[in-house]
């Protein structure tokens, strides 16, 4: 089952008035959306505050939503659109001139400007978020680390690192799951002892 | 349970495995804590750069005060359609083989047969005299014509109009 159709099950569940299954949309895309969302407002809470109208405008608009395109390029277009809205209600100009789709939105790569989002408070936390991560991996082992990283940084299929890897796809599913579990292991004391925001 | 949600959010999951799994995730809060992880860490590892606390909680409360949603489902839809679609490809396939079947019948072939139906078979049946005044008087009633039978419920009739 392809990511788009595990989204378009969750949608469907929504549209039957689900909606615990509009949370999981929502953990999923949040930073994505987010990260897309602060590219036309600046103000860190204001990109956070315009990134939950986004989601609740597309909880709004989801019994029109038919499928036809996938999901994430929906909620991206009703993303852009709410923040251009927030925008023009403060009468500011969005910070680009020039035309941004969804699909360019996704490769979007623009860290300096990124930092600004988070807000002072949470910029230590995201920080120490981040190193748990990457010294986690690092402390896989190869195989592990491997599998993982042409999973999620460079998206392969299960077939494709399997190929790479030169190792069974049930091989492939075990490491992956290992190395999620390793690192997800070391992130929860953080997670969990983090005061007021949860991450 | 874990490795299956690593497993579904790699799209990597059978359909009917991944509709039992997401009604555990939703439901159990371990298992929904796990699919936020996993999801962070994966975010973590293509945006290390932007990286914020977790909205769900935010966008959840504000959920409270809208009212459901609900949509015809899709899947409704989705079968009339297939079963619409069926049966007009049931009936262009039998429309296909009944022309297919007429196209094999040559022109050629038709007189063929109809001579092999002409071909006279002798018959041996012997009429009893008794009965030749009967089938003569009633000649005009037999159906065995090539009217089929239409012949013996026509009269002819004739009309001079000099005559009153």
């Amino acid at each position: 089952m392809a990511d788009r159709e595990v989204d378009q099950q969750l949608v469907e569940r929504v549209q039957r008035g689900d909606k615990h299954a509009f949370d999981l949309l929502v953990s999923k895309y949040q930073r994505k959306l987010g990260r897309l969302i602060s590219r036309f407002v600046r103000d860190p809470a204001e990109a956070e505050d315009v990134t939950q109208d986004a989601f609740i405008k597309a909880y709004r608009a989801l019994p029109g939503f038919r499928g036809e395109s996938a999901f994430y390029t929906w909620l991206y277009r009703i993303g852009i659109n709410t923040a251009k809205n927030h925008l023009l209600a403060n009468k500011r100009r969005t910070p680009t001139n020039t035309p941004f789709d969804a699909e360019e939105a996704e490769s979007f790569e623009d860290a300096g400007l990124l930092r600004e989002v988070n807000t002072p408070e949470n910029e230590l936390m995201s920080k120490q978020v981040v190193d748990v991560v990457q010294a986690s991996l690092q402390q896989l082992p190869e195989d592990l680390r491997s599998a993982l990283t042409l999973r999620e940084i460079e998206g392969l299929s299960y077939e494709e690192i399997a190929s790479v890897m030169n190792c069974p796809i049930g091989t492939v599913r075990s490491r992956i799951f290992r190395a999620r579990e390793a690192v997800a292991e070391n992130l929860r004391p953080l997670l969990e002892t983090s005061k007021g925001n949860r991450w | 349970m874990k490795q299956e949600i690593s497993v579904l959010m790699d799209g990597e999951l059978f359909e009917d495995e991944a509709g039992s799994l997401l009604n555990r995730i939703e439901h159990g809060s371990e298992l929904h804590r796990d699919w936020e992880i996993y999801h962070l860490i994966g975010d973590v590892l293509r945006q290390p750069d932007h990286i914020h606390s977790d909205l769900s909680a935010k966008v959840r409360e504000r959920m409270r005060d809208e009212p459901t949603v609900l949509a015809p489902r899709v899947h409704a839809v989705k079968q009339k359609m297939r079963t619409f679609a069926l049966s007009a490809a049931a009936s262009l396939s039998a429309v296909g083989v009944v022309a297919w079947m007429s196209m094999q019948i040559s022109p050629e072939a038709a007189p063929n047969m109809a001579m092999q139906q002409n071909v006279a078979r002798p018959v041996n049946v012997k009429i009893q005299p008794k009965s030749n005044d009967y089938l003569m008087a009633h000649q005009e009633f037999s159906p065995s014509t090539d009217m089929n039978g239409g012949a013996s419920y026509i009269r002819t009739v004739s009309y001079r109009p000099d005559e009153k």
